[in-house]
């Protein structure tokens, strides 16, 4: 089970096997500024301070290019951790916005 | 001058097969092609063999077109638009599968529009014989119609010129700077004919689509949409809700590449004579997002 850290607060999240990142932030109560979640629109990129992920579906040139992957951009609604990871937001901080979740994140329903 | 209506919107998708399954089985539109990587749909209550095009290889806006009544009509355009000035290249029967000859004109956003005047006919679902109100066995959120699109654009005053001068359409609302006679334009809405709006213009950074429409047939199926949207785990940008601007009911959604979709129902009757309708930026809140009375964190700056 790969950790997600977000720096600089250094929160950290346990994310599932194949979970995008966002979904694991979303899943814990943390939430930030995102769009379209489909990997369109390029608003909830992030930098990728450590650590490697892949995509689970193809990512457009025009959103996300082979030069900025190369240098650490990460597209947090289609990146899946294949490490441990530490992400920095762009101007912005993480906001905790369901406490509740994340004292039930590791809960299973099957 | 006879533009009708939108006739097709034209999309890039990162993955064809969940771009298929998406407007196929949640939007319930109707394939009637797949060829070179790009499938074709209608709406069950459009007669034209085709009204949305995805196309595998990135995401975002490649073009759309307006179908025109005749051939002359299509003519007046490329002459008016040619003597404005703007880049205007024909296009041959075929071109477009399933598409008569027509024109291409580069908008000085760097958006292509089409026009023409003939597509195969396909039928409406319900037939034209004694028809029933809709198809019996309508898939996902049975989206009837495509409507409109909102397009970014750095200059409004001057995209909204060519549709004005060249194809005839009028504003039915604006959003300006001020109530000033010299107020600066910063998003249009314009009508072909008795509906709000056939096409709409926003001011923005970039040369990108923001959404593209369906009509839909009331605020129930916007809300059975919202249902279906929830079952297929279709991320809903916002609603239901209404928009200020328009009057329309909506819900914005993202396709699975992330081109943002919307179902819009409502609206009122338009006439050359209204009175244009101005929203000026203190309420822009609430002309986006009538019961909100906020605009949201994605209007503004997510588009593909």
């Amino acid at each position: 089970m790969p950790k997600l850290t977000v720096a600089p607060q250094g929160i950290s999240v346990d994310l599932n096997e194949d979970e995008t990142i966002l979904e694991g932030l979303f899943r814990h109560g943390y939430a930030y500024r995102i769009g379209c979640r489909r990997g369109g629109c390029a608003i909830c990129k992030v930098d990728l301070l450590e650590g490697s992920v892949t995509y689970n579906r193809p990512v457009a040139e025009s959103v996300l290019s082979a030069e900025e992957q190369a240098t650490g951009t990460c597209l947090t609604c289609r990146a899946v951790a294949e490490t441990d990871i530490t992400i920095a937001l762009r101007d912005e901080d993480l906001r905790r916005v369901a406490s509740l979740l994340a004292l039930y994140a590791g809960t299973r329903t099957g | 001058m006879a533009v009708m209506r939108m006739g097709y919107m034209h999309v890039k998708v990162t993955d064809l097969a969940e771009a298929k399954q998406h407007y196929a089985n949640t939007v319930g539109l109707y394939q009637t092609l797949e060829q070179d990587g790009k499938a074709y749909f209608k709406g069950w209550d459009e007669w034209d063999h085709h009204s949305v095009v995805i196309e595998e290889g990135g995401v975002g806006y490649v073009k759309c077109g307006f179908k025109c009544e005749k051939p002359e009509d299509v003519a007046d355009i490329e002459l008016k638009a040619v003597a404005m000035g703007y880049p205007v290249a024909r296009m041959t029967a075929g071109e477009n599968p399933e598409v008569g000859d027509g024109i291409r004109v580069t908008l000085p956003s760097g958006h292509e529009i089409e026009f023409y005047s003939s597509m195969t006919a396909w039928g409406l679902e319900v037939g034209t014989h004694n028809p029933d109100a809709f198809p019996r066995h309508m898939v996902g959120i049975g989206a009837p119609r495509l409507d409109h699109a909102l397009l970014w654009v750095q200059d409004v005053a001057e995209i909204e010129k060519f549709f004005m001068d060249c194809t005839g359409m009028w504003a039915t609302e604006r959003v300006r700077t001020s109530l000033d006679d010299d107020a600066h334009t910063i998003a249009t809405w314009l009508t072909i004919g008795e509906s709000n709006h056939d096409i709409a213009l926003l001011e923005a950074p970039e040369s990108k689509i923001h959404h593209f429409a369906f009509e839909m047939r009331g605020w129930n199926d916007i809300l059975h949409a919202a249902d279906i949207f929830a079952m297929d785990d279709t991320p809903i940008d916002i609603g239901p809700t209404r928009h200020g601007i328009t009057r329309g009911t909506t819900i914005y959604f993202f396709d699975p590449a992330g081109n943002r979709n919307e179902t819009f129902s409502g609206g009122y009757r338009c006439f050359r004579d209204r009175p244009v309708v101005t929203w000026t930026p203190d309420q822009l809140g609430k002309a986006i997002f009538y019961h909100q009375r906020e605009l949201n964190e994605r209007f503004l700056t997510v588009a593909t």
